[in-house]
């Protein structure tokens, strides 16, 4: 009996820490009236979802042992592209619906773009997206120093708008997102052409797996996710700011990494970057709930995160593993 | 070449040592793997000033050898004695050997690659002066000394990882020598990378340094016969784990040598080909004139289906080169690859694989094996095209009972397959990794050394599973370390000899045997 609750637990701590970690913020939550209450849930979930589309597309990323600084300059540059292009260029001409595929079309070149110059090129790829970050921040400053407000209701509608009054379309998009992302990792050829050359890219190169081709096709997803978490913060503001996500790629590697993905490539599930991302979103619901003083909410906020990333680094050493190869 | 002193190199100071004083000796000494026994109760002096050969196959156990007596690894029984000093096995370690004088040079020296030529001769040990400032003027003139002596085309400023492997050797040797003063020295494979000129003047240095210190021993590690008999007073032939024979080496000839390493036993472990003499179908792969310009030159052979050809040779005899061309790993400059009658040039080994062509890389763990996946994973991952749709969504459950067919099919031991291919035994791994270049149905196999580093009792299960099964549709072109197994499984036998094919030895030719092959690959013989 006893060595099968001792199974169970390792088994929670050797897959599902995070997991473990997140049902022991929700009993602290408990004790705080209005946690639980609908509202408030839905509201975590809302605040989520922007950040969670930028750590699902650091997540793939990481997994090809790359890694992607510009995704918090695409978040904010291929919806204001495609806004002022819609607005300002267009002078409204067309439907404003249309920002939409547009938004999701420049993330995906702005991927593309990444990926080709760091893999096909062989530039280090924190160079080039440390340049692609920089870059991109510029033109969004260029093209909306003052931000842009009152935007129409098609452009907000995914990040804004409620279905049945209850349920933020953005959290739909965001759940129909990571649904997708688990299909691409689980049942998808490239899945398994991520996670093989993560794990070991000669090996994979040998077994016939074209590394150059899948890198730059994850590259060109995480610049989509990218753009889809930016429309979803534009609508939930109603306005782009020149300032949208900007210090946020800090914190996306602190989802994929509590999360359980690896910097070094290869490990990390789809399950466990969903649940490191509500753990970050929860962790700041409950500091709005305690009413923590906004001038010592940073240092709060820190320390948790350093607590909680130091469990979740416990997974990797815990692990039941016979020995060391 | 004049000899300069170094300071730390000052033989003066040492007492003249008797001539048969011993500088290391084995007694009985023992050691067993999971079911090997690598190093079997052997017997060895090396005598102060004297020049060592040890000399035998590959998997004769010379490493295993040398690594015990630099305390690499423990022996399971068995005494160490070096110098006067009785070593106690259980807690023998590589610092202790190191404070004794044993130093191993192995044939890739672990150098750190971006540091200089003298930092890294003086790691661990600069000259200093009291306050711990680092005297680099003397550091520099002695590295300068030891590149003079070795004759090194290197600068004591250079980063190390820029100098060719055979330099790193050499400076290696150089600090064993000069600087750490190591009185039992032991040579892996040194040679072998090695000029005929640099040979010579490593040989002519080596003796005037014996004569300088008579109080060091040097043991030469080689499977190149011509070499050992060249450098050595006295030679140990190993076979099987065993020491067979000390023979001095100027009374014996390289064909007496030769026959002590083969010796005579033969071990049956592989059903022989049961094809009939039917006659022969089209070869399914023809190359002709392939070449690369460095490693191997005007290659031709052909390979029918139901045949296995194995290519036999010493390391940089230019058989792996002629495996990496065909596999897309190497691009030829000259000749042609036919594979059904059509010229095909591989440019990646997925371009390999997509053309027909599967290729099992030698170093299974670094080339091969995708950790942390599943045996599942490993058995499909060249194959997951053929259960995708047109959107490259898998059909995950006909994917699985494909691989839980292969692995029943090849018996690999494992719990599921959905278990981490990290779990299985080596054997097992390579038993996954067979059934992944046969899950995509090539027209040719390629097999770099299938049964390296597989346990014995797999070896065999292996071998007869390319005899009996990869073979049946598709031709199989493999090499191995051992002969015999060539020898079990190969219609055909390509001998290589610096970069050129110099015998083909046919199933039933008198002359297929394990004796000429070695004695041809050494280029004793000519056939």
């Amino acid at each position: 009996m006893s060595t099968q609750l001792g199974r169970l637990l390792l088994l929670i701590v050797e897959r599902h820490l995070i997991w473990a970690l997140l049902a022991v913020l929700v009993a602290i939550g408990l004790s705080v009236p209005g946690f639980l209450s609908v509202r408030n849930v839905i509201n975590v979930l809302w605040s989520a979802a922007p950040l969670g589309c930028m750590v699902l597309g650091m997540f793939f990323i990481l997994l090809t042992a790359e890694l992607d600084l510009s995704l918090e300059s695409t978040f904010a540059v291929a919806p204001t592209v495609a806004i002022v292009l819609m607005l300002d260029w267009l002078n409204g001409s067309l439907w404003a619906g249309l920002t939409i595929p547009i938004t999701l079309a420049l993330g995906l070149l702005i991927g593309f773009f990444n990926g080709t110059f760091a893999v096909r090129l062989g530039v280090n790829a924190f160079l080039v997206t440390l340049a692609t970050l920089l870059t991109l921040r510029g033109i969004v400053i260029f093209l909306i120093p003052e931000g842009v407000y009152y935007l129409p209701p098609e452009i907000v509608f995914l990040g804004g708008s409620r279905v049945f009054d209850l349920i933020p379309v953005a959290v739909i998009v965001w759940l129909a997102l990571y649904a997708f992302a688990w299909v691409l990792i689980n049942r998808h050829r490239l899945g398994k052409s991520i996670y093989a050359l993560g794990n070991n890219a000669e090996a994979a190169y040998i077994a016939g797996i074209d590394i150059a081709r899948s890198k730059v096709a994850v590259f060109t997803l995480a610049g989509m996710f990218a753009a889809v978490g930016g429309l979803l913060e534009v609508g939930r503001l109603s306005s782009v700011t020149a300032d949208m996500g900007q210090g946020d790629i800090l914190m996306v590697f602190a989802g994929a990494i509590l999360g359980g993905t690896s910097l070094s490539g290869g490990v990390g599930r789809v399950g466990g970057i969903f649940a490191a991302v509500l753990v970050i979103a929860i962790i700041e619901n409950l500091m709005n709930l305690y009413g923590v003083a906004p001038s010592i909410r940073q240092i709060v906020f820190g320390l948790i995160l350093l607590g909680a990333i130091y469990l979740a680094s416990l997974q990797g050493r815990l692990r039941l593993r016979p020995e060391a190869r | 070449m004049v000899m300069h002193r170094l300071p730390e190199a000052d033989a003066g100071m040492i007492d003249p040592i008797p001539a048969d004083t011993a500088s290391f000796e084995l007694h009985r000494l023992r050691k067993q793997f999971p079911g090997v026994v690598a190093v079997n109760d052997v017997d060895l002096t090396v005598r102060c000033g004297e020049l060592h050969g040890i000399i035998g196959r590959n998997g004769a156990g010379k490493s295993v050898l040398v690594s015990l007596i630099a305390g690499l690894i423990r022996p399971s029984a068995g005494d160490i004695q070096i110098g006067r000093t009785r070593v106690d096995g259980r807690s023998y370690t590589p610092a202790r050997a190191h404070d004794l004088g044993v130093s191993l040079i192995p044939q890739e020296p672990k150098f750190a690659p971006l540091l200089s030529v003298t930092d890294n001769i003086f790691m661990g040990r600069p000259a200093a002066t009291r306050l711990g400032l680092l005297q680099l003027a003397p550091m520099t003139r002695s590295v300068k000394h030891i590149i003079d002596m070795l004759d090194v085309a290197a600068r004591p400023g250079d980063a190390m990882g820029d100098l060719p492997i055979e330099a790193q050797q050499l400076l290696a040797f150089g600090k064993a020598f000069y600087v750490e003063q190591a009185k039992v020295i032991l040579l892996d494979e040194i040679t072998a990378s090695l000029s005929r000129q640099r040979k010579q003047m490593l040989l002519d240095l080596l003796r005037e340094m014996l004569r300088q210190r008579p109080d060091v021993s040097v043991t030469l590690i080689s499977h190149h016969i011509a070499e050992i008999m060249e450098f050595c007073d006295r030679v140990t032939v190993m076979r099987d784990g065993r020491a067979v024979e000390t023979i001095t080496a100027a009374e014996t000839t390289e064909r007496e040598l030769a026959n002590y390493i083969v010796g005579d036993e033969k071990i049956v472990s592989v059903p022989p080909p049961s094809r009939g003499t039917g006659e022969r179908r089209a070869p399914v792969l023809r190359v002709a004139g392939l070449g690369d310009g460095t490693g191997v030159r005007d290659l031709s052979f052909d390979v029918a289906p139901g045949e296995v050809v194995g290519l036999a040779g010493l390391d940089g005899s230019g058989k792996e080169e002629a495996l990496e061309m065909l596999c897309g790993l190497r691009t030829p400059t000259t000749g042609e690859i036919r594979l059904n009658g059509k010229a095909v040039r591989p440019r990646s080994p997925g371009d390999a694989i997509q053309l027909g062509i599967a290729y099992l890389p030698k170093n299974r763990e670094r080339q091969a094996v995708i950790q942390n996946q599943s045996v599942e994973v490993n058995t499909l991952i060249s194959a997951y095209r053929q259960f995708a749709d047109r959107l490259g969504l898998l059909r995950l459950r006909e994917a699985r009972s494909s691989a839980e067919a292969r692995t029943e099919a090849l018996a690999v031991k494992t719990p599921s397959v959905a278990t981490p291919v990290d779990y299985l035994s080596g054997g097992n791994k390579q038993k996954v990794m067979i059934n992944r270049i046969a899950m995509t149905k090539p027209a040719v196999f390629v097999l770099n050394e299938p049964t390296r580093g597989v346990d014995i009792a797999s070896k065999p299960v292996l071998l007869t599973t390319v005899r009996t099964e990869l073979s049946v549709d598709s031709g199989v072109v493999l090499t191995s370390e051992s002969e015999e197994e060539l020898i079990d499984v190969c219609d055909r036998i390509l001998v290589f000899f610096r970069g050129d094919v110099v015998a083909r030895l046919e199933r039933g030719d008198p002359s297929f045997t394990v004796q000429t092959i070695y004695k041809v690959m050494q280029g004793v013989e000519s056939p």
